[in-house]
């Protein structure tokens, strides 16, 4: 490398290194805090630490509302992504294979929750859900519906983008060629469109699913006593408790998105591969 | 004939495949919206009784104090997020699009893997790490200096903020320098550019895309976050979506709240929209087109 030679610009090639150094380390800080403090064997935190125990993982089982929002915060995260798979699949499959007019706009509409303060959004759903209830009498407050309608919103334009992206990178003449050799519209779909798709749609899926399980402002006001979700539980206890039992869950909640994380990413590089891009033994997109 | 009897065909059933989806987002998004707008135009005040003539007082409310000066905070904090995480982001972003490999693959999975992580999960180790009893305090403790913290600051919740957007600024910026054909720096570099020259010249402008896409983000992201500033600040940070949930779940004021919240969707879709033309100005520009 002739930049290399240059006194100059191994400097600058130095200061690169440490800016991106500091960034990284950055990011690490407040996770391994979290971590390091679940492991204390005192409720106060000790510099240097004294020892390592497990007695706040233990003590978790103590807490009700803490394991009632991990469970709650787990199905709505897979009805969610469930949710928002179907719909946004379909929505996909429909921008991408049918020159339709509008597309661009229809696309914008369909990611806009996206841009949507959490907390703005949540007050219009509580309030839309009292006038509901006054409306017609059925009470949605308090059960997960607000909770489920919610989440799809906010989970759906990761789907839709991510599944988008690869169909546009995908090769139309695969489709038409099975089309072509008897196939049905339905099978060629089945059989052709969505294999190739696969790693768009798995990388939406857990997109959808981590978004929906850490979501916290939107949620805030359509959580109820039976329906809280876990990150509306840890920020109550944070609150509570000065001691660890906020930090044994985080880090149960962290290793639980990062194992279902590194499992797609194990099935199709979703982590390491931005979606929209090409991989090894995708089919290339020709034309 | 048949092609074009097939295309209206395809059309049908792909605009088919887009009404439940549409739908969705126009119950559960585009309805609560237009629920707050018909809320925002009650007679506000505490315990606001939701009925009588349409009024804009509640508008008219927002112009007092406390919220232009909560407003102006608020905008500074996002602001300033996104000045920072673009600072620290390039030359992230800059090194990550240099490497190959499992080098590559390792620094994708740490700016990735803040995002696995709840916003209040990386509140709460910021609060751990600030705090007067957390690791800041002790280990000012452990050098013999008085044991103090950083929280309730500003400071402290502008760190978070960096740390929590700092991920998507990375990605937009990479996405947009993984694009850039390495081969056009060498250029000018061969043709006598230095190395400072280079990066303003070729890559700074093609990586504008990412850039104004990373910032738009991060500006609305700060503008709407809610669990940073409520556990990390403290009286003297109170952002508009801290007085949003005061007025929804305190004093039960849901005209101001409506009229509040419609203030701050304004705002994030002024800068989306913003920053999507800002973008494509200069692309066109940059390429002559």
């Amino acid at each position: 490398m002739p930049a290399g030679r240059l006194p100059g610009a191994r400097l600058g090639r130095c200061a690169l290194d440490a800016a991106a150094g500091l960034a990284y380390a950055l990011l690490l800080a407040a996770p391994l805090a979290v971590l390091a403090y679940s492991l204390s064997p005192t409720a106060a935190l000790e510099i240097p630490p004294t020892g390592v125990s497990l007695k706040w993982y233990a003590g978790l089982l103590d807490q009700p509302r803490l394991l009632s929002g991990l469970a709650t915060s787990v199905l709505l995260g897979l009805l969610a992504t469930a949710g928002s798979l179907l719909l946004g699949v379909a929505a996909a499959l429909g921008l991408t294979r049918a020159a339709l007019p509008g597309r661009e706009a229809v696309l914008a509409f369909l990611l806009s929750p996206l841009s949507l303060p959490g907390l703005v959004l949540g007050v219009g759903l509580l309030t839309a859900v009292s006038l509901a209830a006054r409306a017609t009498g059925v009470q949605l407050a308090g059960t997960l519906a607000p909770l489920l309608a919610a989440h799809l919103v906010i989970t759906l334009p990761w789907v839709v983008r991510s599944v988008a992206a690869t169909l546009e990178s995908a090769d139309p003449a695969l489709e038409e060629q099975a089309r072509s050799l008897g196939a049905g519209p339905v099978a060629a779909l089945f059989l052709v469109t969505l294999p190739g798709a696969r790693a768009g749609i798995l990388a939406g899926a857990v997109f959808a699913f981590v978004v929906s399980f850490g979501n916290f402002a939107l949620s805030l006001f359509l959580v109820s006593g039976r329906t809280i979700t876990l990150p509306v539980a840890i920020f109550e206890t944070v609150d509570r408790y000065q001691n660890p039992t906020a930090a044994a869950i985080s880090t149960v909640a962290i290793l639980l998105t990062a194992g279902a994380a590194l499992l797609a990413d194990r099935l199709s590089g979703v982590l390491t591969t931005p979606p929209g891009r090409p991989r090894a033994g995708a089919p290339a997109g020709g034309r | 004939m048949r092609t074009e009897r097939r295309e209206r065909e395809r059309r049908r059933i792909g605009a088919l495949l887009l009404l439940p989806a549409l739908l969705a987002v126009a119950a559960f998004a585009a309805a609560p919206i237009g629920v707050l707008v018909r809320l925002s135009l009650f007679e506000p005040g505490p315990l606001a009784p939701l009925e009588g003539p349409a009024s804009l007082a509640s508008f008219a409310a927002l112009a007092e104090s406390p919220y232009p000066a909560v407003a102006l905070r608020t905008l500074r904090l996002a602001g300033l997020t996104t000045l920072f995480t673009a600072l620290l982001g390039f030359p992230a972003a800059l090194v990550l699009s240099r490497s190959r490999g499992a080098w590559r693959s390792a620094q994708l999975l740490i700016v990735v893997s803040p995002l696995l992580m709840s916003i209040v999960v990386r509140a709460y180790g910021w609060m751990l790490l600030l705090g007067r009893q957390g690791f800041l305090g002790g280990l000012r403790e452990a050098v013999g200096l008085p044991r103090a913290g950083l929280l309730h600051t500003e400071t402290a919740v502008l760190l978070a903020l960096v740390e929590s957007f700092l991920p998507f600024m990375i990605l937009a910026l990479t996405a947009s320098l993984d694009r850039i054909d390495p081969r056009l720096v060498e250029a000018a570099r061969s043709l006598g550019a230095s190395p400072f020259r280079a990066f303003s010249r070729v890559t700074l402008p093609l990586a504008l895309p990412g850039l104004v896409a990373g910032a738009s983000f991060v500006m609305v992201g700060g503008l709407s976050a809610y669990a940073t500033p409520a556990l990390l600040g403290g009286a003297a940070t109170r952002t508009l979506v801290l007085e949003i949930y005061e007025l929804v779940a305190v004093t039960f004021d849901w005209p101001t709240a409506a009229a509040a919240s419609l203030a701050l969707l304004a705002a994030a879709s002024a800068l989306v929209a913003a920053g999507a033309l800002a973008s494509r100005r200069r692309t066109a520009a940059w390429f002559g087109a």
